[in-house]
């Protein structure tokens, strides 16, 4: 029995046992001085990992009484978590070696919060999604505040660890409601619970802010406020985590805990999801208008992003979910490429995070500058780039549950959204002649930067089957 | 060829210009024609088919889970933009060939115009919306890299800028448009939507998607109030101006509400929005172009005039204007593209295109000038060229028009803008071209080579002969076009020169002589209009974007102006407005049972802990007094504890809490005595107010669940059934620790002993960082340093200490029975232990200490794991318990219980992970000064100071 469970859990169990050998490794010999190593080594143990979920994996298997699944869903976001991990470590390497930043720790405190992730999107009993959701935090806050000598690293990584405290506490809160009124923490027996007519109102009251802390963890408005603070005090390969594999771990979770354990209440559940998701597409899309800093700019895109992301949430339908999960995988892929661009933003050796750095920068780059032109665009959702079915999926999976002023709401933020990504692409084209900014030298940048637009590009012939996966996934979890 | 192929022809030949230009420009520009030629001969190839009403499809799956198809269909309407687009495009190319300098990169710029022009064919072929959309972004994509083709022109970059702005925020809103169009119908095909008249408008949604769709058509057709940006955008390259800005990519807004023209005109809405738009577009831009100097200003405000025009003919909703619109798009195009071209003639050979420094040039460009005159007469609505005919046919459908019930007022607009159309037209002809010849071009004027000069004369040839014989040259197309659009029998009308007198006959001769006259007075009327102030639409569009980053700044600086107070404060509102929302959203269940009576003694323990807390607040400011106030609420939530029958928890929570004190105590050590204030009045209100509604919301909120039932009976039955059977002890709460979950415990003291260790090994680093150098150096202030061993505090406490011990060891001997226990237990004994330190100093109690703590901890892990290994012994899994009675002759029945082992375990554990957190924590404090007192406590404190001192 305990066998079979564990044969379930296997790719966590290793992932957990590198990191901790890793660390091992990396106190008893070099220190710092293996840390390129080790994060080369991690990234391969991500992709090896991923490779072999992605293509082993069958069916549906439960684990430990239910509390762990292992279904198409969990496996589509593990690997989408996986692999924008590893992307993220290799883009990281250079970038913090060069400035003094890339501590042995790094590497093995990412894949420490990445098997909190594969706990999340797999848990299936409050139990393994606190497990999974405390390891990935505390992973992640002790990276936020990475640059220790720096004081809106350390600032960002305080703020982060308090409210993110805070919505852990107002999240297990939730759970022991649910607890309560449901009386077990399984999701298969809350769903019995909850499904009975009218919830009950502890039960309500569970939901209400089990959802709340999951929020946080999506920077949903108006639980957001860490986000730009975080997002700009980090060192910008910690940012570029920050945006990619936590918010599919944690959007898939949420996906999780509303299908698997209050699915039949979906009628509760919808209006808060479309309220959260139309208020962070326009605070996204409005608040980055001003921002002049490409990390806090991006911040507020990720917002918006995840305001879409819980559109196609909100559906509670089968095809939402899949729309949700399209979405986030091009979102993931987006960012990796927009990131890589970020990181090799530099001038003389130093991080540039100005917008206004990027005048001209065509003229110079333009190679650089056309794969960046892509993904911006396809970050606003323009046509034939993938971002735009990524949004088509969500506007559709919205529209079609009944959700139309949701729908044509998020069609109007993506109006005002576009206006601030567009003002880059002027930048870049036909901005004044400024300071000119190096290019970038990091060859494993380039590489992620193009590959990541060259998929905006060409993903448009079929976005590279992620279609299918995305339906499998869903269907197993929606019934 | 096969639909697709047209489509996808000048996307695959998008790569030909980039290799050719290698074998230089006439080959590389005969690439790019060739791939236009190839694909304009593939469309003609259908043209008979179509000409006879059939409608040419093709079909192609590509991610039918979205409803998105690549299918294509040509019918009347997509073959004549599309022969527009390629057949324009044809001529664009060779002018371009002359038109662009030998700097130019000529291969980029070929291929940046195969790439538009592919996307247009794509519009106009699509029958797909979703397809349609994406070539429609495209087009703003490559016209973007068309329009900032000349970096170096820093109006190109404004107006780049402005036109991907206005365009691209029009295109989403297009999708919106489209999104919801078929939504309604059901499919993105085009063929379906069109048969769903009747169901599309009598949605709800029809005047949203109307809407949408039609602010995706105005910013790309430059419809008021959207026309700004047309005109800033021709600091592009002339024939990008001519092939995009006039002939194609505005036009690409007219083509769709020409396309989907069937299903959404014929209401009131469409009529008053559409055709009020064009109205307005259409005087504006024709009274803003008489007034410009630029010459390509001047035809970008009368292509805005024009299309303004054809926006009117379409919202006017009847078959007639529909066909009239169809043969002025054809009519436009044709002497438009002309008059760009020759604008970029002149431009290039005198270099400039300010009409008033020029003139007279008539002599000197003979060939330009007849083309000008010609296309220039057709603009006007003279009668013998193509434009005359059209503005016929739109004054007759204009009289017909009645707005609001006002039949004069369409037709009199209507009648102006022809007016200012004349004089602007004339003004070009006559201010460029006739007049005393000059001295003072820029550079010496000539007509220039036969390249450049044949596609507008060709243009010209084509606006003269569809003048003359209209129904010859283009009648077949314009019905089958017009029939496409109006997507029934046709009206009744006729392609000629001679209606015979009716009205729009006066109406137009008014519009010449006015316009003659208009032109006649232009110099002071410029005169006047420069010094007019006057809305620039510039201006505005740069104030409006100013506004709108300010807002934006306003809100953000607002929201996340970086203090933590504020993030709190919005958490908590977003929580407590959850929470209501879940209140008033659920139904509330009847509480299942009476609240307790209240007693005297709750109350009074109620009051102290409120006025405790009230004052804590009050006075936080002084830490200490915080500290003595915070000890004070804590005493009496124990006690609480004790009153409601839970004396464990009682003793735990005061063992807890007097460790925590000491703690706080130690890091008062570091801190200023008084926390400074620095928030205002207001400001510490609105939080109060905030923090009173949360703590009232969580108040209430566990009222009503300590009311109400859980779902299942609570376990503590099943425990106090199950604890003295089961676990051999009556103390549930022990037996639960150390025997029911006593390997949940097992896992927790692990826990703690390497929480303390870790916070050793910190200490450990910080104090041997900077930052203890730093520590170590802080000055002792003598007066707070008085006492440090005061007689009193170290008598008590060594008195106390074994007495301490004795009450631990009690609570832990009786802990399986009655409160108590191994963690109890470790917390007084550490207090105990901690006290020494605090009265007789640091260095006294090391010296007394035998054993590390990090060897208690570890002692305490090996007693409990030990004790779990030892049921393997009894074939029994890890940690099951056992217990027996044994009797002791003087003592009578005893029970020992291998659990008691375990609980060893958890108070050795205890104790050695509080003092060895506590001991590492008190380090901090050391200074670099401090030398152990060589007397064990402080009876005169006076005694070591020298004797003059003492005397003083």
């Amino acid at each position: 029995m305990i066998q079979a469970d564990l044969t379930i859990i296997l790719p966590e169990i290793l992932l957990s046992l590198y990191a901790m050998a890793a660390l091992l490794f990396g106190v008893y010999t070099g220190k710092d001085k293996v840390a390129p190593l080790l994060t080369w080594t991690t990234a391969g143990a991500f992709v090896l990992v991923a490779a072999w979920i992605g293509l082993n994996g069958e069916g549906t298997n439960v684990a430990f009484g239910g509390m762990f699944h292992d279904d198409a869903f969990a496996r589509f976001a593990k690997v989408t978590i996986l692999l924008s991990a590893a992307a993220v470590l290799l883009m990281s390497q250079d970038y913090m070696e060069r400035r003094g930043l890339l501590r042995f720790e790094y590497p093995i405190l990412v894949s420490l919060s990445v098997v909190g992730m594969m706990v999340m999107v797999s848990a299936g009993d409050l139990m393994a999604l606190y497990m999974g959701l405390e390891l990935q935090s505390l992973a992640l806050y002790v990276i936020a505040s990475l640059r220790r000598d720096s004081l809106k690293s350390t600032e960002a990584g305080l703020k982060y660890f308090i409210l993110g405290a805070l919505s852990s506490g107002l999240l297990l809160y939730g759970a022991s409601l649910v607890y309560g009124y449901a009386g077990t923490t399984l999701f298969s027996g809350i769903i019995a619970a909850a499904g009975e007519g009218q919830m009950s109102l502890g039960l309500l009251f569970g939901l209400v802010f089990v959802m709340s802390g999951l929020a946080f963890k999506v920077s949903a408005v108006p639980f957001h406020m860490w986000t730009p603070d975080v997002y700009e005090g980090s060192p910008t390969p910690v940012t570029a985590f920050f945006a990619t594999a936590p918010k599919m771990a944690a959007m898939a979770l949420f996906a999780r805990v509303l299908h698997d354990a209050f699915g039949g209440a979906t009628a509760d559940w919808q209006q808060i999801l479309a309220l959260l998701s139309v208020l962070s597409m326009f605070l996204g899309a409005i608040a980055a208008i001003g921002q002049r800093n490409i990390k806090r700019l991006m911040a507020f895109s990720s917002i918006a992003h995840m305001g879409y992301a819980l559109m196609g949430l909100a559906a509670g339908t089968v095809f939402g979910v899949q729309a949700m999960l399209v979405y986030m995988a091009i979102y993931v892929t987006m960012n990796v490429g927009t990131f890589a661009f970020i990181l090799s933003m530099e001038k003389d050796g130093q991080p540039v995070t100005d917008i206004a750095a990027l005048n001209m920068y065509a003229k110079r780059e333009p190679g650089r500058a056309l794969a960046m032109l892509i993904l911006l665009f396809s970050l606003a959702g323009v046509p034939p780039l993938v971002g735009f079915f990524g949004k088509f999926y969500v506007l559709r999976a919205a529209y079609d549950a009944g959700l139309a002023w949701l729908a044509i709401a998020g069609v109007i933020a993506s109006v005002i959204g576009a206006f601030y990504y567009l003002r880059i692409v002027y930048f870049m084209y036909f901005g004044d002649e400024g300071e000119e900014l190096d290019g970038g030298k990091s060859p494993v940048l380039w590489a992620f930067l193009m590959a990541s637009a060259a998929a905006m590009l060409f993903g448009v012939v079929n976005l590279f089957g992620i279609e299918g996966a995305a339906a499998a996934a869903a269907a197993t979890l929606v019934n | 060829m096969s639909l697709i192929l047209i489509a996808a022809l000048p996307f695959l030949g998008a790569l030909l210009p980039g290799l050719m230009i290698r074998s230089g420009r006439t080959a590389c520009a005969w690439a790019t024609a060739s791939v236009t030629l190839t694909a304009l001969i593939g469309l003609l190839v259908h043209a008979p088919a179509v000409m006879r009403g059939e409608v040419i499809q093709y079909q192609l799956e590509w991610m039918p889970l979205l409803g998105l198809n690549a299918n294509f269909f040509l019918d009347g309407l997509g073959l004549l933009f599309a022969g527009l687009i390629l057949g324009i495009g044809l001529l664009i190319i060779i002018y371009a060939r002359f038109y662009l300098s030998r700097q130019d990169p000529m291969g980029q710029f070929y291929t940046y115009l195969l790439l538009f022009q592919g996307a247009m064919v794509g519009i106009v072929l699509s029958d797909n919306v979703l397809m349609l959309l994406i070539f429609w972004e495209l087009t703003s994509l490559s016209s973007f890299l068309l329009i900032g083709y000349w970096k170096h022109l820093p109006e190109g970059r404004q107006g780049a800028r402005m036109a991907l702005a206005v365009t691209g925020m029009g295109g989403l809103a297009l999708i919106g448009g489209m999104l919801i169009l078929g939504n309604i119908v059901g499919s993105y095909d085009l063929t379906v939507i069109l048969q769903n008249k009747e169901l599309i408008q009598a949605s709800p949604l029809y005047l949203p998607a109307l809407i949408l769709i039609l602010l995706g058509c105005f910013t790309k057709s430059a419809q008021f109030p959207f026309h700004f940006w047309l005109p800033h955008a021709m600091a592009a390259p002339t024939p990008v101006s001519a092939y995009l800005h006039s002939a194609t990519m505005v036009k690409a807004g007219l083509f769709l509400m020409a396309r989907l023209w069937p299903v959404l005109a014929g209401t009131p809405e469409w009529f008053y929005i559409v055709a009020t738009t064009g109205l307005i577009t259409m005087v504006l831009g024709a009274v803003i172009a008489l007034f410009k100097d630029d010459l390509k200003a001047l035809l970008a405000f009368s292509t805005v005039s024009h299309l303004g025009l054809i926006t009117m003919l379409l919202g006017f909703g009847t078959p007639f204007a529909a066909v009239v619109a169809v043969f002025h798009i054809i009519n436009h195009a044709t002497f438009k593209a002309a008059l760009f071209m020759s604008a970029g003639i002149v431009d290039h050979e005198t270099h400039t295109r300010d009409i008033k420094r020029l003139g007279g040039l008539r002599h000197l460009m003979p060939v330009t000038f007849t083309i000008v005159m010609v296309a220039g007469l057709s603009m006007a609505g003279i009668p013998l060229f193509n434009g005359f005919l059209s503005k016929e046919m739109m004054l007759d459908a204009a009289t017909e028009a009645a707005w609001n019930g006002n039949h004069w007022l369409v037709p009199a607009l209507a009648t102006l803008g022809a007016l200012f159309s004349v004089a602007y037209s004339f003004r070009l002809i006559v201010h460029t071209f006739l007049g005393p010849k000059r001295d003072d071009y820029p550079a010496k004027p000539h007509d220039p080579g036969f390249g450049m000069w044949a596609p507008p004369a060709l243009l010209a040839v084509l606006v003269v002969l569809i003048g003359i014989m209209p129904a010859l040259m283009v009648g077949p197309l314009v019905a089958t076009a017009s029939g496409a659009v109006i997507g029934g029998d046709l009206p009744y009308y006729s392609l000629k020169i001679w209606h015979g007198v009716n009205a729009a006959l006066f109406m137009s001769i008014a519009a010449v002589v006015g316009g003659l006259v208009l032109l006649a007075m232009h110099r002071p009327l410029d005169a006047a209009w420069i010094r007019a102030r006057r809305p620039e639409a510039k201006a505005i569009f740069d104030a409006l974007m100013r506004a709108v980053t300010g807002a934006a700044n306003a809100l953000t600086d607002g929201l996340h102006n970086g203090a933590m107070t504020r993030y709190a404060a919005v958490f908590t509102l977003a929580v407590i407005a959850a929470g209501s929302a879940a209140w008033f959203g659920g139904t509330n269940p009847a509480p299942a049972r009476e609240a307790l009576a209240i007693g005297p003694v709750p109350l009074i323990g109620w009051i102290l802990l409120m006025v405790a807390t009230v004052c804590m607040v009050a006075y936080h400011r002084n830490r200490l007094l915080s500290l003595v106030l915070m000890g004070i609420v804590g005493l009496i939530v124990s006690v609480a504890f004790a009153y409601m029958s839970a004396p464990d928890l009682a003793l735990t929570q005061i063992s807890v809490e007097v460790v925590t004190i000491i703690l706080l105590l130690l890091a008062l050590n570091f801190l200023p005595k008084h926390s400074p204030v620095e928030s205002s009045n207001a400001r510490r209100f609105r939080d109060g107010t905030i923090a009173v509604l949360g703590g009232l919301a969580v108040g209430g909120l566990s009222l009503a669940m300590l009311l109400s039932d859980f779902s299942q009976e609570s376990i503590s039955a099943f425990h106090l059934a199950n604890s003295k059977p089961g676990g051999g002890g009556t103390n549930v709460v022990n037996v639960i620790l150390v025997d029911f979950r006593g390997f949940d415990t097992f896992g927790e003291i692990i826990v703690l002993g390497i929480a303390a260790l870790v916070i050793f090994a910190m200490t450990e680093s910080v104090l041997g960082s900077p930052v203890g150098a730093w520590l170590k150096q802080r000055p002792i202030n003598p007066l707070e340093a008085g006492d440090r061993h005061p007689l009193m505090m170290v008598v008590a406490t060594r008195v106390m200490m074994p007495i301490a011990l004795m009450v631990g060891v009690f609570i832990f001997l009786r802990g399986h029975n009655e409160p108590g226990g191994g963690f109890i237990a470790g917390l007084i004994v550490a207090i105990a232990l901690v006290m020494q330190y605090m009265a007789s100093g640091f260095d006294w109690a090391t010296a007394r200490q035998r054993y590390p703590y990090h060897m208690i901890i570890a002692l305490g892990v090996f007693a409990a794991a030990f004790t779990g290994i030892g049921s393997w012994f009894a074939d029994r899994p890890f940690l099951t318990s056992n217990y027996g009675y044994f009797q002791i002759p003087p003592m009578g029945e005893f029970e020992l219980a291998t659990a008691m082992a375990f609980d060893v375990g958890v108070f050795l554990c205890v104790v050695g992970a509080v003092m060895l957190g506590l001991e590492s924590l008190s380090r901090f404090a050391h200074r670099a000064g401090d030398r152990p007192s060589p007397y064990p406590m402080d009876i005169d404190p006076s005694r070591d100071l020298p004797q003059e001192a003492k005397d003083a």
